[in-house]
């Protein structure tokens, strides 16, 4: 991280324990100067869509933090269409923490935790946040939805917020098959969610507002799903903080106007990139966006690029506005996430032969045992069907728990590895 | 037989098929199959499971869809076939109507792949046979919580206390009594009731609702709690904080990684568990102390760096003293240590009414000991003795660190300790200083002065070196690497102490309070000023030397 992150990270986090809501502040204002910033002088390097993706995510970051009493605090793969289409904004508890990490400022809201008696091995997005909201420096959002996919983290992260902020929760319960049977299950559930909702918010959800966002989901899936085939011949150059973005997107943004037009940006900048010229790697679970090993290699590199990340594209299933319960209950049962790995190894495998994936990166995130659990079987399945595979250990939210030493040998390591290959 | 891990498992169902059910409980020498198939950083049990399921050995096995862990074993099995039978029963996270019908549905699928893979059949009357009911306990005990123990540990915990031990972790309490099942007449409505009952059991972690749980600890008979987590479950982490806020009962974390390694050094926190709870052992026949005249007593600290030996005379007057290394035998050092105090004072060892050894070795150190107290007591009562105003103490030694909260008469109320990770400790430091290449006493100094606040994020011991070495390579000044190493040992201390709350005066004992870096960090973390005596290191004999006058 650069030397005036940290610096201003270790500000906020002197800040914290005294003056929760002056560290608050102070993250807001860093915030909204990173927004102009990215508005008036935005990276070149990066295609429009990417851009917008930028902006986004940094203005919902902020209505998150200025207006928590309109949010609803979710986690990542609960589907939002029925907030967003009555005004809700979803509050990330996942996105929160790797903003706070990218502002150099969890430390202390670690430290926090382990004094507050949270498992040091749960893993560290749920813990930067716990410590967060701890410490009071995240606001209260106005009521709570989670879900057990795609970990058991959510289980007794989201229970534990609701207590601690004194606010209403609903869990919706994944079962492990991938069946109709299942699918019905979930969207009786959601159905449920929705009457909650309506109760917390004191609004009533019409259909055809869930329908019409149902509709933006099920195109915006459409538009990614043809933008990553694309990926296959075409060279657009990007950053891993991006493609980390677009998995925020496409789960608690999914179903709103500006993530339907970002995907159809894609789908241009996509058509209007050169051809294809370096290596094409498939990345399978979350993105450790700070660590500068994998920044200077994977960002903006004409050698290698992220062609697409499981976190972004899972999900994006065929989806049916006239059925908008069973759809959202669709991507949450048949998502590859959900049930046995085999699941997850064959949505690996398709999505590397629709990217053309030279290579697989599978990340194993400190303490996601359901990922970790699963790394030598995705690593035989792809390399058996021609996919060369680096199991990476490392963690996406906390550098206390990798080395950049280990991370930057295994990277180069693979990389070389993948260019013989190809020559 | 058939293995089963889990208490909603339907073991009943799978009596009515005339087979018997069992706990899998192996525990293994190490996980190298399980580490293979999967990945080193799952829990201790999980990797169990894959390990005694890969040996060989188990050859029909139930899985209950409990957690992360658990769904990634199955997945590995089921790849490599390992099981005859391999099942796993999915669990919904709540109990209305729906997840009832839902386990129904899992019941109904597990009675007919059992029955397709056997080929027995199976029989109604024999299903609502097979409940039993638990005789009922009462009277004061002293309850495990959390996650499943192992049956040694199990028994580790029963031999520590005067008082009945009882099991209720995730894997016990089991209690259906089965009316509901007996009394249904067809199969369909028998499993619907079967599926109430067994998702209205006492709830594990993982349900949603998990009021029930209170019932657990909010028991008036119960005196204490061990709570038990395995290292990568993180279930039962947030509950046993909980508890801790919210109830007096004594209680003792315990985390494990499923495997025999650091025994010693659990009992030594279930026997001062114990002593707390119902305070230390009673004497064992030992020598009688004289009631007047001169007579002198020792005190054994048998650590795993230095032992340490005090001798007091009969006005609890220090007249010996002894700080030797350890060395390949705790036995051979604590006979040096003693003849070496001995000396100091000019006694015989004939002259000493009374020994009393302390410390991870005090288990090995040969005849000649009235009795041994855990080294949690003796710093407290060292402490004590040394600063009656003290109610908290931190000891850091060579290889784990602890907090002790005392109370006015110097009795321990509660303690804390680190896991087996050295982070924190005087391990910690000693390995660093070698990476600097440098000795303790000048990393002691090195670390006062620093020009650039460096934090070492890392609290893993061989990533901080690595970080160390990397900081080393960007020419930072010595000093203010150091005085990072500092800060992050007493980040982690002060985390510690901030499990036990932040109370009283402040000493601190052990090897690591001669480290006057690592004090200037810590009294600035924790924003008070720590008591050190010179006799800071050796306290826990002290300690020792005073409680032979009380056994």
């Amino acid at each position: 991280m650069s030397h005036l992150i940290d610096t201003f990270g270790a500000f906020v986090d002197r800040q914290a324990p005294a003056h929760p809501v002056r560290a608050r502040r102070l993250l807001i204002a860093a915030y909204e100067a990173k927004k102009w910033q990215m508005r008036l002088a935005p990276d070149r390097g990066l295609p429009p869509s990417k851009r917008e993706l930028c902006l986004i995510m940094m203005q919902s970051i902020l209505d998150c933090l200025r207006r928590p009493e309109h949010s609803a605090m979710v986690s990542l793969f609960v589907p939002c269409e029925p907030l967003t289409a009555l005004g809700v904004h979803p509050y990330s508890v996942e996105g929160l923490s790797c903003y706070l990490t990218g502002a150099g400022a969890y430390r202390a809201f670690l430290d926090h935790t382990v004094e507050d008696g949270v498992p040091e091995t749960l893993c560290s997005y749920h813990r930067v946040f716990l410590g967060a909201a701890g410490m009071h420096v995240m606001p209260a959002p106005r009521f709570v939805l989670h879900t057990n996919l795609a970990c058991d983290a959510n289980q007794l992260t989201f229970r534990n917020l609701a207590g601690r902020f004194h606010i209403p929760d609903f869990a919706v319960d994944v079962p492990f098959a991938h069946s109709e049977e299942a699918v019905r299950y979930v969207a009786e559930q959601l159905r449920k969610m929705v009457r909650f909702i309506e109760d917390c918010s004191g609004q009533k959800l019409p259909e055809e507002a869930l329908r019409a966002a149902v509709g933006r989901s099920a195109r915006t899936a459409k538009n990614y799903r043809r933008y990553l085939s694309l990926q296959n011949d075409h060279w657009l150059s990007g950053d891993v903080t991006s493609e980390l973005y677009a998995a925020f997107m496409n789960h608690v943004l999914l179903g709103t106007p500006q993530v339907e037009r970002f995907s159809q940006m894609c789908l241009e900048d996509v058509q209007n990139a050169p051809p294809r010229s370096g290596l094409n790697l498939l990345w399978l679970h979350t993105i450790p966006f700070w660590q500068q090993p994998v920044r200077q290699r994977l960002n903006f590199s004409d050698r290698v690029r992220i062609a697409a990340c499981d976190m972004s594209y899972e999900g994006l299933v065929h989806m049916d506005a006239s059925k908008p319960y069973e759809s959202m209950a669709a991507r949450m049962v048949y998502s590859g996430f959900n049930g046995s790995a085999e699941y997850r190894v064959k949505a690996a495998l398709q999505a590397a032969r629709t990217v053309g994936a030279d290579g697989v990166v599978y990340f194993c995130h400190w303490g996601c045992k359901a990922t970790l659990g699963a790394a030598q079987m995705v690593k035989q399945s792809l390399e058996a069907a021609g996919f060369p595979t680096l199991i990476l250990d490392g963690d996406g939210c906390d550098p206390g728990n990798s080395s950049d030493g280990q991370v930057s040998t295994r990277l180069d390591a693979f990389l070389e590895l993948l260019e013989a290959r190809n020559s | 037989m058939i293995y089963t891990i889990c208490k909603y498992t339907p073991t009943e169902l799978l009596a009515s098929f005339g087979q018997t059910c069992t706990v899998l409980d192996r525990i293994p020498e190490c996980f190298d199959r399980a580490e293979q198939t999967a990945h080193p950083n799952l829990c201790g049990f999980g990797k169990s499971v894959l390990e005694a399921v890969l040996s060989g050995g188990v050859r029909e096995l139930v899985l209950v869809n409990c957690c992360d862990t658990i769904r990634r074993v199955y997945d590995v099995l089921q790849r490599t076939g390992a099981c005859d039978f391999l099942f796993l029963m999915d669990l919904p996270h709540e109990a209305c109507g729906c997840s009832r019908a839902l386990l129904t549905g899992e019941l109904n699928r597990l009675l007919n792949t059992y029955a397709t893979y056997s080929g027995m059949e199976f029989s109604l009357p024999k299903f609502q046979a097979a409940f039993r009911t638990n005789a009922k306990n009462c009277g004061p005990y002293v309850g495990i919580l959390g996650v499943r123990v192992g049956r040694d540990l199990e028994r580790m915990m029963a031999r520590c206390f005067s008082l009945p031990v009882r099991n209720l972790t995730c894997t016990q309490g089991r209690c259906l009594n089965g009316d509901s099942v007996r009394a249904a007449g067809t199969l369909e409505s028998a499993l619907d009731a079967y599926a109430a009952e067994l998702l209205h059991q006492v709830p594990c972690r993982r349900m949603d609702d998990e009021t029930a749980r209170q019932a657990l600890y909010r028991d008036p008979d119960l005196r204490g709690i061990v709570y038990h987590t395995i290292k990568f479950c993180d279930f039962y982490g947030f509950e046993y904080a909980e508890i801790r806020r919210q109830m007096d009962v004594p209680i003792l974390k315990v985390e494990t990684d499923y495997t025999r390694q650091s025994q010693g050094q659990i009992l030594t926190r279930l026997e001062a568990f114990s002593e707390t709870v119902s305070g230390p052992a009673p004497e064992t026949g030992g020598s009688k102390l004289p009631t007047e005249g001169v007579f002198f007593v020792a005190g054994i600290d048998s650590g795993s760096t230095s032992t340490d030996v005090v001798i007091l005379n009969q006005d609890k007057k220090i007249v010996g003293t002894s700080i030797v290394p350890t060395g390949a035998g705790a036995s051979a050092g604590a006979e040096k240590s003693l003849e070496a105090a001995l000396r100091s004072a000019g006694l015989r060892q004939d002259q000493l009414a009374r020994t009393v050894a302390t410390g991870y070795g005090r288990a090995n150190l040969g005849g000649g000991l009235e009795q041994s107290v855990t080294e949690i007591t003796c710093h407290a009562r060292g402490a004590f003795f040394l600063n009656p105003k003290i109610r908290t103490i931190i000891d850091i030694g060579g290889q784990d660190s602890k907090v002790i909260r005392i109370d006015g008469t110097g009795h321990v109320i509660n303690f804390v300790m680190n896991d087996k990770c050295a982070a924190g400790t005087g391990r910690f430091l000693e390995m660093m200083a070698r990476t600097l290449g440098m000795g303790l006493e000048e990393m002691s100094r090195t670390g006062l002065t620093c020009r650039e606040d460096i934090t070492i994020s890392s609290m893993c011991t061989v990533f901080a070196e690595s970080e160390v070495v990397s900081l080393v390579a960007q020419n930072k000044d010595v000093s203010d690497i150091v005085h990072g190493l500092n800060k992050s040992v007493a980040a982690k201390t002060a985390a510690l102490a901030a499990r036990l709350g932040m109370e009283g005066d402040y000493c601190m004992t052990g090897g690591v309070a001669k480290n006057a870096g690592v004090v200037k960090a810590l009294e600035e973390k924790l924003g008070v000023s720590l008591f050190i005596s010179d006799e800071a290191q050796l306290c826990g004999a002290l300690g020792a030397a005073l409680l032979a006058f009380d056994l």
